[in-house]
Protein backbone atom coordinates (compact mmCIF):
# COMPACT_ATOMS: atom_id res chain seq x y z
CA UNK A 1 0.00 0.00 0.00
CA UNK A 2 1.48 3.47 -0.97
CA UNK A 3 1.86 5.43 2.00
CA UNK A 4 -0.21 9.01 2.11
CA UNK A 5 2.20 12.08 1.38
CA UNK A 6 2.43 14.89 3.80
CA UNK A 7 0.14 17.17 3.76
CA UNK A 8 1.12 21.27 4.71
CA UNK A 9 -0.46 20.68 7.86
CA UNK A 10 1.66 17.81 8.79
CA UNK A 11 4.77 19.77 7.28
CA UNK A 12 3.72 22.55 9.49
CA UNK A 13 3.22 20.86 12.13
CA UNK A 14 6.33 19.34 12.22
CA UNK A 15 8.35 22.90 12.57
CA UNK A 16 5.95 23.64 15.36
CA UNK A 17 7.16 20.28 17.11
CA UNK A 18 10.87 20.78 16.26
CA UNK A 19 10.74 24.68 17.03
CA UNK A 20 9.18 23.59 20.46
CA UNK A 21 12.47 21.48 21.02
CA UNK A 22 15.17 24.14 20.02
CA UNK A 23 13.06 26.55 22.38
CA UNK A 24 13.28 24.27 25.34
CA UNK A 25 16.97 23.54 24.43
CA UNK A 26 18.09 26.79 23.98
CA UNK A 27 16.16 27.93 27.24
CA UNK A 28 18.57 25.06 28.84
CA UNK A 29 21.66 26.50 27.59
CA UNK A 30 20.99 29.96 28.94
CA UNK A 31 19.86 28.77 32.09
CA UNK A 32 22.89 26.70 32.40
CA UNK A 33 24.71 30.00 31.18
CA UNK A 34 23.29 31.74 34.42
CA UNK A 35 24.78 29.10 36.70
CA UNK A 36 28.19 28.96 38.42
CA UNK A 37 30.59 26.71 36.38
CA UNK A 38 30.70 23.05 37.31
CA UNK A 39 30.81 19.99 35.48
CA UNK A 40 27.78 18.91 33.63
CA UNK A 41 26.46 15.62 31.89
CA UNK A 42 27.69 16.98 28.53
CA UNK A 43 31.15 16.94 30.10
CA UNK A 44 32.14 13.43 29.03
CA UNK A 45 35.64 14.25 27.42
CA UNK A 46 37.88 17.57 26.54
CA UNK A 47 36.47 17.38 23.60
CA UNK A 48 32.74 16.97 23.98
CA UNK A 49 32.58 19.14 26.56
CA UNK A 50 29.54 21.78 27.05
CA UNK A 51 31.81 23.72 30.04
CA UNK A 52 34.54 24.83 27.68
CA UNK A 53 31.96 25.94 25.33
CA UNK A 54 30.18 27.70 27.68
CA UNK A 55 33.36 29.77 29.05
CA UNK A 56 34.32 30.40 25.79
CA UNK A 57 33.96 34.39 24.44
CA UNK A 58 31.46 32.89 22.28
CA UNK A 59 28.63 31.68 24.44
CA UNK A 60 27.36 35.07 25.18
CA UNK A 61 27.39 38.73 22.82
CA UNK A 62 27.12 42.09 24.89
CA UNK A 63 26.70 40.05 27.64
CA UNK A 64 23.72 38.04 26.50
CA UNK A 65 23.91 34.53 26.21
CA UNK A 66 24.05 32.88 22.75
CA UNK A 67 21.98 30.71 23.68
CA UNK A 68 18.77 33.82 23.84
CA UNK A 69 19.22 34.51 20.30
CA UNK A 70 18.69 31.09 19.62
CA UNK A 71 15.60 30.70 22.04
CA UNK A 72 14.02 33.84 20.24
CA UNK A 73 15.17 32.76 16.10
CA UNK A 74 13.13 29.37 17.50
CA UNK A 75 10.49 31.60 19.19
CA UNK A 76 9.89 33.37 15.81
CA UNK A 77 10.29 29.66 13.66
CA UNK A 78 7.21 28.59 15.72
CA UNK A 79 5.13 31.71 15.59
CA UNK A 80 5.40 31.53 11.90
CA UNK A 81 4.81 27.88 11.20
CA UNK A 82 1.42 28.61 13.67
CA UNK A 83 0.50 31.64 11.77
CA UNK A 84 0.82 29.23 8.40
CA UNK A 85 -1.22 26.75 10.02
CA UNK A 86 -3.77 28.72 10.83
CA UNK A 87 -4.47 29.85 7.27
CA UNK A 88 -2.30 32.83 6.74
CA UNK A 89 -0.72 33.10 4.01
CA UNK A 90 1.06 36.93 4.01
CA UNK A 91 2.93 38.66 6.44
CA UNK A 92 3.96 42.46 5.19
CA UNK A 93 5.97 41.93 1.55
CA UNK A 94 6.57 38.12 1.67
CA UNK A 95 4.46 35.02 1.60
CA UNK A 96 4.39 32.99 5.61
CA UNK A 97 6.74 30.40 3.76
CA UNK A 98 9.04 32.74 2.54
CA UNK A 99 9.45 33.94 6.53
CA UNK A 100 9.65 30.58 7.50
CA UNK A 101 12.27 29.59 4.47
CA UNK A 102 14.43 32.85 5.60
CA UNK A 103 14.60 32.26 9.36
CA UNK A 104 15.52 28.77 9.25
CA UNK A 105 18.21 29.51 6.54
CA UNK A 106 19.55 32.09 9.15
CA UNK A 107 19.17 29.68 11.89
CA UNK A 108 21.05 27.20 10.33
CA UNK A 109 23.63 29.78 8.81
CA UNK A 110 24.21 30.90 12.61
CA UNK A 111 24.04 27.00 13.94
CA UNK A 112 27.14 26.00 11.11
CA UNK A 113 29.05 29.20 11.78
CA UNK A 114 29.12 28.47 15.75
CA UNK A 115 29.46 24.66 15.02
CA UNK A 116 32.50 25.15 13.07
CA UNK A 117 33.90 27.93 15.84
CA UNK A 118 33.14 25.47 18.50
CA UNK A 119 35.22 22.48 16.62
CA UNK A 120 38.05 24.85 15.14
CA UNK A 121 38.56 27.74 17.40
CA UNK A 122 37.27 26.73 21.12
CA UNK A 123 38.28 22.91 20.13
CA UNK A 124 35.15 21.43 21.87
CA UNK A 125 31.77 20.84 20.66
CA UNK A 126 28.78 21.57 23.24
CA UNK A 127 26.25 18.62 22.74
CA UNK A 128 23.14 21.26 23.44
CA UNK A 129 24.21 23.25 20.82
CA UNK A 130 24.68 20.46 18.46
CA UNK A 131 20.99 19.46 18.97
CA UNK A 132 19.62 23.07 18.54
CA UNK A 133 22.07 23.21 15.14
CA UNK A 134 20.33 19.36 13.91
CA UNK A 135 16.54 20.83 15.02
CA UNK A 136 17.39 23.85 12.67
CA UNK A 137 18.70 21.75 10.17
CA UNK A 138 15.52 19.89 10.34
CA UNK A 139 13.06 22.77 9.90
CA UNK A 140 15.15 23.66 7.28
CA UNK A 141 14.99 21.32 5.23
CA UNK A 142 10.77 20.44 5.88
CA UNK A 143 10.58 24.25 4.75
CA UNK A 144 12.67 24.13 2.18
CA UNK A 145 11.71 20.76 0.07
CA UNK A 146 8.30 19.16 1.23
CA UNK A 147 6.74 22.21 1.87
CA UNK A 148 7.62 24.12 -0.92
CA UNK A 149 5.64 21.21 -3.02
CA UNK A 150 2.73 21.53 -1.34
CA UNK B 1 -15.68 35.32 -2.28
CA UNK B 2 -18.16 37.98 -2.43
CA UNK B 3 -17.60 41.63 -0.87
CA UNK B 4 -20.23 43.23 0.88
CA UNK B 5 -21.28 46.90 1.45
CA UNK B 6 -20.29 48.47 5.19
CA UNK B 7 -23.09 49.86 6.93
CA UNK B 8 -21.14 52.77 8.52
CA UNK B 9 -18.76 54.18 5.43
CA UNK B 10 -20.03 52.43 2.52
CA UNK B 11 -16.93 50.86 1.48
CA UNK B 12 -17.21 47.23 -0.51
CA UNK B 13 -15.31 44.62 1.91
CA UNK B 14 -14.66 41.46 1.48
CA UNK B 15 -17.50 39.59 3.37
CA UNK B 16 -15.12 37.23 6.05
CA UNK B 17 -13.54 40.44 7.05
CA UNK B 18 -17.01 43.16 7.15
CA UNK B 19 -17.14 42.28 11.27
CA UNK B 20 -13.19 42.86 11.48
CA UNK B 21 -13.54 45.97 9.41
CA UNK B 22 -16.54 47.28 11.65
CA UNK B 23 -15.11 46.70 14.70
CA UNK B 24 -11.36 48.22 14.10
CA UNK B 25 -12.38 50.89 11.54
CA UNK B 26 -15.39 52.48 13.15
CA UNK B 27 -15.09 51.28 17.00
CA UNK B 28 -17.50 53.90 18.10
CA UNK B 29 -20.26 52.86 15.55
CA UNK B 30 -23.25 51.82 17.24
CA UNK B 31 -23.82 48.67 14.85
CA UNK B 32 -24.45 44.91 16.02
CA UNK B 33 -21.81 43.22 14.82
CA UNK B 34 -23.83 39.92 14.71
CA UNK B 35 -26.22 40.89 12.24
CA UNK B 36 -23.63 42.39 9.56
CA UNK B 37 -23.55 39.18 7.95
CA UNK B 38 -26.62 36.75 6.93
CA UNK B 39 -26.55 33.15 8.04
CA UNK B 40 -25.97 32.09 5.02
CA UNK B 41 -22.91 34.57 4.64
CA UNK B 42 -21.50 33.46 8.42
CA UNK B 43 -21.42 29.40 6.60
CA UNK B 44 -20.13 30.73 3.54
CA UNK B 45 -16.98 32.70 5.69
CA UNK B 46 -16.89 29.32 8.22
CA UNK B 47 -16.36 27.07 5.23
CA UNK B 48 -13.57 29.16 3.42
CA UNK B 49 -11.74 29.62 7.10
CA UNK B 50 -11.88 25.42 7.26
CA UNK B 51 -10.65 24.97 4.00
CA UNK B 52 -7.31 28.08 3.85
CA UNK B 53 -6.45 26.24 6.86
CA UNK B 54 -4.38 23.13 6.03
CA UNK B 55 -5.48 19.54 7.20
CA UNK B 56 -3.61 16.57 8.85
CA UNK B 57 -3.18 13.60 6.75
CA UNK B 58 -3.28 10.12 8.81
CA UNK B 59 0.31 9.31 8.52
CA UNK B 60 1.50 13.18 9.39
CA UNK B 61 -0.74 12.58 12.73
CA UNK B 62 1.42 9.25 13.10
CA UNK B 63 4.86 11.28 12.13
CA UNK B 64 3.97 14.13 14.64
CA UNK B 65 3.39 11.79 17.48
CA UNK B 66 6.42 9.85 17.07
CA UNK B 67 8.41 12.92 16.50
CA UNK B 68 6.77 14.34 20.09
CA UNK B 69 7.33 11.25 21.81
CA UNK B 70 11.29 11.18 20.67
CA UNK B 71 11.55 14.55 21.37
CA UNK B 72 10.14 14.34 24.90
CA UNK B 73 12.27 11.16 25.39
CA UNK B 74 15.41 13.42 24.70
CA UNK B 75 14.49 16.25 27.10
CA UNK B 76 13.37 13.73 29.62
CA UNK B 77 16.73 11.81 29.35
CA UNK B 78 18.61 15.24 29.06
CA UNK B 79 17.22 16.55 32.27
CA UNK B 80 17.30 13.26 33.94
CA UNK B 81 21.02 13.50 33.88
CA UNK B 82 21.50 17.16 34.20
CA UNK B 83 19.82 16.72 37.71
CA UNK B 84 21.05 13.36 38.80
CA UNK B 85 24.54 12.69 40.02
CA UNK B 86 25.65 9.18 40.63
CA UNK B 87 25.80 8.67 44.55
CA UNK B 88 28.87 9.27 46.15
CA UNK B 89 29.97 7.71 49.27
CA UNK B 90 26.85 7.16 51.72
CA UNK B 91 26.53 7.80 55.39
CA UNK B 92 27.72 4.41 57.48
CA UNK B 93 30.24 3.55 54.17
CA UNK B 94 33.83 2.97 54.66
CA UNK B 95 35.93 6.25 53.05
CA UNK B 96 38.09 4.20 50.17
CA UNK B 97 41.76 4.19 50.23
CA UNK B 98 43.90 6.57 48.29
CA UNK B 99 47.30 7.66 48.50
CA UNK B 100 48.41 10.72 46.84
CA UNK B 101 51.21 13.07 46.63
CA UNK B 102 51.06 16.70 48.53
CA UNK B 103 51.86 19.94 47.83
CA UNK B 104 54.94 19.57 49.39
CA UNK B 105 56.03 16.57 47.79
CA UNK B 106 54.55 13.60 50.21
CA UNK B 107 53.27 10.62 49.33
CA UNK B 108 49.77 10.59 51.66
CA UNK B 109 47.17 8.07 52.33
CA UNK B 110 43.66 8.65 54.18
CA UNK B 111 44.18 5.92 56.47
CA UNK B 112 47.11 7.85 57.98
CA UNK B 113 44.45 9.86 59.50
CA UNK B 114 42.95 7.23 61.30
CA UNK B 115 41.88 8.03 65.62
CA UNK B 116 40.60 11.49 65.21
CA UNK B 117 37.31 12.63 62.44
CA UNK B 118 38.71 13.73 59.70
CA UNK B 119 37.33 16.88 57.35
CA UNK B 120 37.73 15.71 54.14
CA UNK B 121 38.07 18.25 51.52
CA UNK B 122 37.48 18.43 47.74
CA UNK B 123 38.84 21.52 46.25
CA UNK B 124 40.16 23.88 43.23
CA UNK B 125 42.64 27.10 44.16
CA UNK B 126 40.60 28.68 41.36
CA UNK B 127 36.98 27.91 42.52
CA UNK B 128 35.43 30.69 44.22
CA UNK B 129 33.62 29.11 46.20
CA UNK B 130 36.55 27.05 47.50
CA UNK B 131 38.40 30.62 48.05
CA UNK B 132 34.88 31.99 50.52
CA UNK B 133 34.79 28.28 52.36
CA UNK B 134 39.12 28.72 53.01
CA UNK B 135 38.42 31.50 55.71
CA UNK B 136 35.82 29.15 57.66
CA UNK B 137 37.49 25.99 57.38
CA UNK B 138 40.67 28.03 59.08
CA UNK B 139 38.69 29.01 62.19
CA UNK B 140 37.17 25.22 62.08
CA UNK B 141 41.00 24.28 62.60
CA UNK B 142 41.81 26.12 65.13
CA UNK B 143 39.11 24.81 67.38
CA UNK B 144 39.31 21.38 66.15
CA UNK B 145 42.95 20.83 65.15
CA UNK B 146 43.69 18.79 68.75
CA UNK B 147 40.72 16.16 68.06
CA UNK B 148 39.97 16.35 64.06
CA UNK B 149 42.23 15.69 60.95
CA UNK B 150 41.88 18.31 58.13
CA UNK B 151 42.92 16.36 54.21
CA UNK B 152 42.39 18.61 51.15
CA UNK B 153 42.10 17.33 47.99
CA UNK B 154 42.78 19.60 44.97
CA UNK B 155 40.86 18.10 41.89
CA UNK B 156 39.93 19.33 38.06
CA UNK B 157 36.46 19.83 37.03
CA UNK B 158 36.51 18.76 33.21
CA UNK B 159 36.41 21.91 31.38
CA UNK B 160 36.35 24.00 33.98
CA UNK B 161 38.94 23.82 36.99
CA UNK B 162 42.13 22.42 35.68
CA UNK B 163 44.07 21.00 38.51
CA UNK B 164 46.58 23.22 40.58
CA UNK B 165 50.63 23.21 41.04
CA UNK B 166 52.18 22.46 44.08
CA UNK B 167 53.13 26.23 44.36
CA UNK B 168 49.77 27.46 43.47
CA UNK B 169 48.57 25.07 46.48
CA UNK B 170 51.10 26.91 48.76
CA UNK B 171 50.45 30.15 47.90
CA UNK B 172 46.68 29.30 48.90
CA UNK B 173 47.40 28.08 51.95
CA UNK B 174 49.58 30.92 53.18
CA UNK B 175 46.70 33.23 51.78
CA UNK B 176 44.37 31.72 53.96
CA UNK B 177 46.46 30.01 56.92
CA UNK B 178 44.66 26.36 55.54
CA UNK B 179 48.24 25.03 56.92
CA UNK B 180 46.92 21.07 57.18
CA UNK B 181 47.93 18.63 54.06
CA UNK B 182 47.16 19.35 50.75
CA UNK B 183 47.25 16.22 48.02
CA UNK B 184 46.60 16.81 44.45
CA UNK B 185 44.43 14.20 42.51
CA UNK B 186 46.53 14.99 39.19
CA UNK B 187 44.78 11.85 37.49
CA UNK B 188 41.14 12.57 38.74
CA UNK B 189 40.92 8.59 39.98
CA UNK B 190 39.85 10.30 43.69
CA UNK B 191 37.22 12.54 42.68
CA UNK B 192 35.89 9.80 40.43
CA UNK B 193 36.34 7.33 43.04
CA UNK B 194 34.20 9.52 45.28
CA UNK B 195 32.16 10.67 42.26
CA UNK B 196 33.04 14.61 42.91
CA UNK B 197 31.43 16.58 40.42
CA UNK B 198 31.63 20.01 42.00
CA UNK B 199 34.23 22.05 44.40
CA UNK B 200 34.29 22.37 47.21
CA UNK B 201 32.60 19.30 48.51
CA UNK B 202 33.13 18.06 52.03
CA UNK B 203 32.68 15.06 53.50
CA UNK B 204 33.11 13.87 57.58
CA UNK B 205 34.83 11.00 58.47
CA UNK B 206 34.55 9.33 62.07
CA UNK B 207 37.95 8.35 63.68
CA UNK B 208 37.72 4.70 62.08
CA UNK B 209 37.13 6.20 58.15
CA UNK B 210 33.27 5.68 57.96
CA UNK B 211 31.46 8.58 56.66
CA UNK B 212 29.36 10.63 59.27
CA UNK B 213 28.65 13.05 56.99
CA UNK B 214 28.06 13.33 53.25
CA UNK B 215 28.60 16.43 50.98
CA UNK B 216 25.45 19.04 50.39
CA UNK B 217 26.61 20.33 47.46
CA UNK B 218 25.98 23.59 48.16
CA UNK B 219 28.59 25.65 46.56
CA UNK B 220 30.51 26.75 49.39
CA UNK B 221 27.21 27.49 51.34
CA UNK B 222 28.26 25.63 54.74
CA UNK B 223 28.68 27.84 57.82
CA UNK B 224 30.96 27.78 60.63
CA UNK B 225 27.99 26.45 62.88
CA UNK B 226 26.74 23.82 60.49
CA UNK B 227 30.18 22.28 60.09
CA UNK B 228 31.42 22.13 63.46
CA UNK B 229 27.84 20.61 64.60
CA UNK B 230 28.51 17.80 61.83
CA UNK B 231 32.42 17.66 63.65
CA UNK B 232 30.93 17.87 67.23
CA UNK B 233 28.59 15.24 66.31
CA UNK B 234 30.81 13.12 65.19
CA UNK B 235 33.44 13.63 67.68
CA UNK B 236 30.70 12.08 70.18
Amino acid sequence: MAREPLSRGDLLLLVVLLAAAGIGDAAYLAYEWYLPAGQQVCDINPFINCTTVRLSVYSSFLGVPTALFGLAGFAVLLVLALLAFRGVERLGPWSVDRWLLAFASLGAVLGLGLTLIEIFVIGAICLFCVFGFAVDLAALYLVAVPLRRT
Amino acid sequence: MATKKCPVCGVAVKVENLERHVRNQHPKAQVDSTALLTEEEKEEVKEAKATSRPGLTRTGKRMLAIVAVVLVAIIVIAVVLSVWHPPGIGVGQTAPNFTLTSSTGTSTSLNEFRGRPVLLEFMNTRCPACNNEAPILASLYQSFSGRTYFLSVDIAIAGDLAINTPAEIESFKSQYNTVWTYVIDSQGTVSKLYNVYATPTIYILDANGVVAHVPEYNLGQDSYSSLSGYLNATLG
